[in-house]
């Protein structure tokens, strides 16, 4: 009987312990899933790790601050990443596996514009937001309200950068342009053309070529022999574009080179070596050390050289600054839920990375749906990259005044 | 159009043709000997690249002694995996099929785990420009097309004059009756495979300080070598190089008219044309 007592004496105790120590109850941490879609292999596969750099220094960065707080909730934030080796067929693979096995409501990250068509297949019925830095023209538009593009594209970039070309280099009047044989590298032959017919130049020779080619010379000899003032190796990767300007060079060609899409010069001085490289013009990559840039993406491009040993391209700092919009979107609609995400997006301007963004493009695609930032037009030099002049997109200059 | 044009695409065509033929002559080679298809030709062929690589652009070696140890390192690479794979699959034609494409998914992933998925740039061996009259061609394409044409007069003259040689041609028309004449099948095999998976290890070698080096690099040249070894006619030595200066005249011309697009199509429309009139090929034995 004794014994009894004691032992519910003791029972009683624990309880009382129990419930003295315990708090409030600690509001559950919940996962937020995020899909990341890339060429992780292959020709492109630059594209496809920078992307997936780009979302992880961003989602470790929030998690760290203890998560993502939407609402009354805070999300820890988990990446699922698939390669999709730029096939669309694969692509849409990821995109059904994300959606369906996954369940993500948002995919920030994927390049290649063909890759693009297939997945929007997949997110826009499911309303999933998809960003992304593909640069296929039909990529954006009306039928696609949950798509957005990170980084400025041919229809952004390709009329300032042949501005500053024929003010800059009177002398150059014949172009030659080649671009991969895929939508990406077809709309961006397409607006290249457009832009510098527009402004007076004569496009001499416009080619295609399929991802993955490594010997150019055949392509080549059939547009060098148009004398072209300069070659734009316009939507190549930065090895495929390398690969190009090495061998332009090898076959005697000695006049000025751009790259209208060219993201990561680095890259491309690698491959090219540093004299093919020498004088190539981009207009959409960025310096992450130069002063023409915000103090932010300085700040980027240090963090992340600290964490992967190279130097950030631009693809890593738009889908950086992807990340940042769509959950500082997530916070302002107060929920994940991605239609009132969209609403919470809108056209007013975002303080990111970039500085200050706007979401754009309604006069090129017939919605707001591209994110503008001011590009800078840089030059290889003694096998480094220097900026030369900043030139703001249309609707940036309206918001600069 | 002026003739130097001309002149300028057959010889962009003919300048990486014969290093495509040595991928060609060592696919040949093994199916000649093992009677089996090595799907993950391509693969051996990467790992030439990497070698030369490592041993070329890391460890700053000089460039002829790094495309000998290439060549070894890959043959030896061959050797294992004719004796651990492939040496139960002699004759077995689908299982080789399937084994054979596995092991292209296991180098490659171990490639890529290995390496990392960017294209890595080897510094150029030979460097200037060869210029006569309209006609350009790098120093390096010069220097990569005469070694491989060494390699394979070095072939010819080792299958056609050497004791080993002649025991590996006379497995390639009837182990059997080798077998009868006193020669050892099993080490023929396997120098047979060694020697094709080399040639692949040469190729990639010679090739890598011209287009740099990925995990995925093998899989555009194994695909030439299908082409020119069906042109040419499987097991034939002749008709291999025939059928790579042949794809290389189509390919060359092809682009000129026709356009980059075009040119992948222009080879495999040569294929269906051999197979659809003369399916052994132009040199195959029937």
């Amino acid at each position: 009987m004794k014994a009894q007592r004691c032992r519910g004496w003791g029972l009683m105790l624990a309880v009382a312990l129990l419930l003295g120590t315990a708090g409030p109850a600690p509001a559950a941490e919940k996962l937020l899933e995020i899909g990341v879609l890339g060429p992780l292999s292959g020709g492109a596969a630059s594209y496809g790790v920078e992307l997936v750099r780009g979302a992880e220094m961003r989602a470790d960065e929030i998690n760290k601050a203890g998560g993502l707080k939407v609402g009354a909730d805070v999300y820890k934030i988990k990446l699922i990443t698939y390669d999709h080796k730029a096939s669309a067929a694969d692509a849409a693979t990821a995109a059904n596996k994300l959606v369906f096995q996954d369940k993500v409501k948002f995919i920030i990250g994927n390049a290649v514009g063909a890759t693009c068509n297939a997945v929007q297949t997949v997110t826009e019925p499911q309303k999933i937001m998809f960003a992304f830095v593909c640069w296929g023209t039909k990529n954006l538009g009306q039928d696609k309200p949950y798509s957005f593009r990170s980084m400025l594209s041919q229809w952004e970039a390709a009329e300032p950068f042949y501005r500053w070309i024929k003010e800059k280099r009177p002398t150059i009047k014949k172009v030659a342009i080649i671009s991969p044989n895929d939508t990406s590298g077809l709309d961006t032959n397409t607006a290249v053309v457009k832009a510098a017919k527009g402004l007076g130049f004569d496009v001499v020779a416009e080619e295609t070529y399929e991802r993955g080619t490594k010997d150019f010379y055949p392509i080549l000899t059939k547009m060098l022999a148009k004398k072209p003032d300069m070659l734009d190796v316009a939507a190549a990767p930065p090895g495929e574009a390398g690969l190009i300007v090495k061998q332009a060079v090898e076959l005697g060609f000695k006049g000025a080179k751009g790259w209208t899409a060219g993201s990561n010069p680095a890259t491309l001085v690698s491959i090219a070596g540093v004299e093919a490289a020498e004088g190539v013009w981009s207009p959409v990559n960025i310096n992450v050390k130069s002063d023409f840039v915000d103090a932010k993406v300085r700040k980027f491009g240090e963090e992340y050289e600290k964490r992967y040993k190279e130097v950030a391209g631009v693809i890593a700092v738009a889908n950086y600054g992807a990340f940042d919009v769509f959950t500082k979107a997530m916070q302002e609609a107060g929920s994940i839920e991605t239609e009132k995400v969209l609403a919470a997006l809108t056209s007013r301007p975002y303080e990111t990375v970039w500085g200050r963004l706007l979401i754009g493009g309604k006069e090129t695609y017939g919605i707001d749906r591209q994110f503008l930032y001011p590009m800078v037009i840089s030059e290889v030099r003694g096998g480094k990259n220097v900026d030369l002049e900043q030139v703001l997109p249309g609707a940036l200059k309206a918001l600069k005044k | 159009m002026p003739i130097e044009l001309l002149i300028q695409a057959l010889l962009n065509g003919f300048a990486l043709a014969l290093v495509y033929v040595l991928v060609a002559l060592g696919l040949t080679l093994i199916f000649s000997i093992l009677e089996i298809i090595n799907f993950a030709h391509g693969e051996f062929y990467m790992l030439g690249g990497y070698a030369t690589y490592f041993a070329f652009a890391v460890f700053g070696l000089p460039y002829v002694p790094t495309l000998g140890l290439a060549i070894v390192a890959v043959g030896l690479g061959g050797m294992v995996a004719e004796r651990l794979i492939f040496r139960s699959l002699r004759g077995k034609a689908l299982n080789a099929f399937i084994v054979s494409l596995g092991l292209l998914w296991v180098l490659q992933s171990a490639a890529q785990l290995s390496f990392g998925v960017l294209d890595k740039s080897v510094p150029r061996a030979f460097s200037g420009i060869i210029r006569a009259g309209g006609i350009i061609i790098s120093v390096e394409r010069f220097v990569v097309m005469l070694a491989a044409a060494g390699l394979i007069a070095v072939l010819y003259l080792f299958l056609q004059w050497s004791r080993v040689g002649r025991a590996m041609r006379a497995v390639a028309q009837d182990a059997d009756g080798a077998a009868l004449q006193g020669v050892n099948i099993e080490f023929i095999s396997m120098l047979g495979f060694a020697i094709g998976c080399a040639l692949a290890g040469a190729a990639g070698g010679l090739l890598a300080p011209v287009f740099a080096v990925s995990p995925a690099m093998g899989a555009l040249p194994v695909v030439k070598a299908f082409i020119i070894i069906i042109v040419g006619g499987m097991g034939s030595l002749p008709g291999a190089v025939l059928g790579g200066l042949l794809l290389g005249t189509v390919e060359g011309i092809g682009a000129l008219f026709f356009g980059s697009a075009a040119v992948n199509i222009l080879g495999f429309l040569m294929v269906i044309l051999v197979l659809l009139v003369r399916p052994r090929g132009l040199f195959g034995v029937a």
